[in-house]
């Protein structure tokens, strides 16, 4: 018997902490740059710019563009088998259960959008470079844009630091209820570091 | 003489399985110590609502009374619980009760049950002890993990886990806490832990435990305090064992 189901979900579960992880993190990484000024962060942009084409490409899509629709179309899979009642059962985990899918909700609608116009559209078809300039116009031209961008990364933050606290139960690395409740801690502390880093880039092109 | 104290009740009622569900309200004169099932046989001596209409008596299930069959199982003021624990001095009045809409409606508060038991076959929980092999003297219990399944076999497949669970329901096929966990108590027992890989296996099928989605629900509210997050989390370590030897050992 080949259990598919089995094999599906923790493949689900690894390529979100694994590969989205990471591209969440190189994401904060560079951006973040952005509070040392244009040069900065343009010439982070530029050293990436360093790795040649085809390779580029076989990250974007091996290690991005594959694991991401995975993740978000077997995610979709799971939010549907979710009723949510944290209305009725108002415990902190089942809080953060119902929160995990509506930041996945969130963020399928936002990660089109931020795709679909800085890579595929301004990057891919108009060819123009992604820099400083760049997105400090398109923050700061409309406040709404900026705002949606905060809260794209607060909902993936959240999604991916939650998902560290369920990883560990999910393969039985946290097992009593002490520590999993230190990972959950822990993650939750990365969690306010790392929307407070994405507050501190985002509000640097403002300044 | 003081005026006789009232217990209002709102009760969610349903004529049958595939009837609309509608709610009547019925006063029951207060005594202490007063629990719902009591208060429910009240109700049905004389079905009589505050309008004072005559109506059928409310249908429930019960049996033991004393928190150990799971049979009178309810939504009572919105959470799943055992109704002969239920003690009117603690409930927020007026008491609301519904069935678990988690399981199908048969009629007014009672509901069918069986598919945890269908859960438990899939799992195998029971021993095997029948077959062409010698039985000689019965196999002790490991006297470490003893009080681990002495906690576990406490469960009384009441459904309490279950109503609480978000992933359990018509949208989903997860078979809940419940039986999820008895596989565990299974794997603890001296002759059991022979079928460990079987139950292992039922468990990573469609609707096992890869469904449990961590909301930690069940255990907040599972009427025998059985830890069922951590024995959820150790079968999460075995079925991942379990498949890394299927992967490997051939």
């Amino acid at each position: 018997m080949f259990n598919t189901t089995f094999y599906v979900r923790r493949l689900h579960s690894l390529c979100g902490l694994v590969c989205l992880g990471a591209v969440l993190f190189e994401h904060i990484f560079t951006n973040s740059m952005a509070m040392g000024g244009p040069a900065a962060l343009n010439s982070s942009l530029a050293m990436m710019e360093l790795i040649p084409k085809p390779i580029f490409m076989g990250l974007e899509i091996g290690a991005i563009a594959v694991p991401l629709l995975f993740h978000a179309v077997y995610g979709v899979y799971i939010a549907l088998q979710a009723n949510n009642n944290p209305g009725r059962f108002g415990y902190q985990r089942n809080w953060f259960f119902a929160l995990q899918r509506w930041t996945a909700w969130f963020l399928v609608i936002f990660l089109i959008w931020h795709i679909f116009y800085l890579r595929i559209f301004t990057k891919g078809i108009n060819g123009t470079p992604i820099s400083y300039e760049l997105l400090q116009a398109y923050f700061t031209s409309n406040p709404v844009v900026a705002i949606l961008y905060v809260l794209g990364m607060f909902a993936a933050i959240f999604h991916f630091c939650n998902g560290i606290t369920t990883f560990c139960m999910t393969w039985g690395i946290t097992k009593g209820p002490r520590s999993q409740n230190v990972i959950s801690a822990l993650s939750m502390g990365l969690c306010a570091l790392l929307c407070l880093v994405t507050l501190a880039f985002m509000g640097s092109y403002f300044m | 003489m003081a005026e006789q104290k009232k217990v209002r009740f709102v009760i969610e009622r349903q004529d049958g399985p595939n009837e609309k569900p509608y709610t009547q309200e019925f006063d029951v004169d207060y005594r202490p110590g007063l629990n719902v099932v009591a208060a429910l046989m009240e109700i049905q001596k004389n079905p009589v609502t505050v309008d004072g209409k005559r109506v059928p008596p409310v249908t429930w299930e019960c049996n033991c009374l004393e928190k150990v069959c799971g049979a009178c199982m309810m939504v009572i003021n919105g959470v799943g619980r055992q109704a002969c624990c239920a003690l009117i001095d603690e409930l927020a009045q007026p008491i609301h009760l519904a069935p678990a809409r988690t399981f199908p409606v048969i009629r007014d508060l009672l509901i069918d049950r069986s598919v945890m038991f269908e859960s438990l076959k899939r799992i195998q929980g029971w021993v095997e002890i029948d077959g062409s092999w010698e039985s000689k003297d019965a196999p002790i219990q490991n006297p470490y993990t003893a009080q681990t399944a002495y906690e576990i076999s406490h469960c009384m497949t009441c459904g309490c886990c279950l109503e609480a669970c978000p992933n359990v329901g018509p949208q989903s096929d997860f078979i809940g806490p419940a039986p999820t966990v008895q596989a565990y108590l299974f794997n603890l027992h001296p002759l059991g832990k022979f079928d460990a890989p079987k139950r292992l296996e039922a468990l990573m099928g469609k609707g096992g435990i890869t469904s449990c989605g961590n909301s930690q629900n069940c255990v907040e509210v599972c009427p025998k305090s059985i830890k069922l997050t951590t024995y959820l989390a150790q079968l999460n370590r075995d079925v991942n064992k379990q498949a890394l030897r299927n992967i490997f050992n051939k």
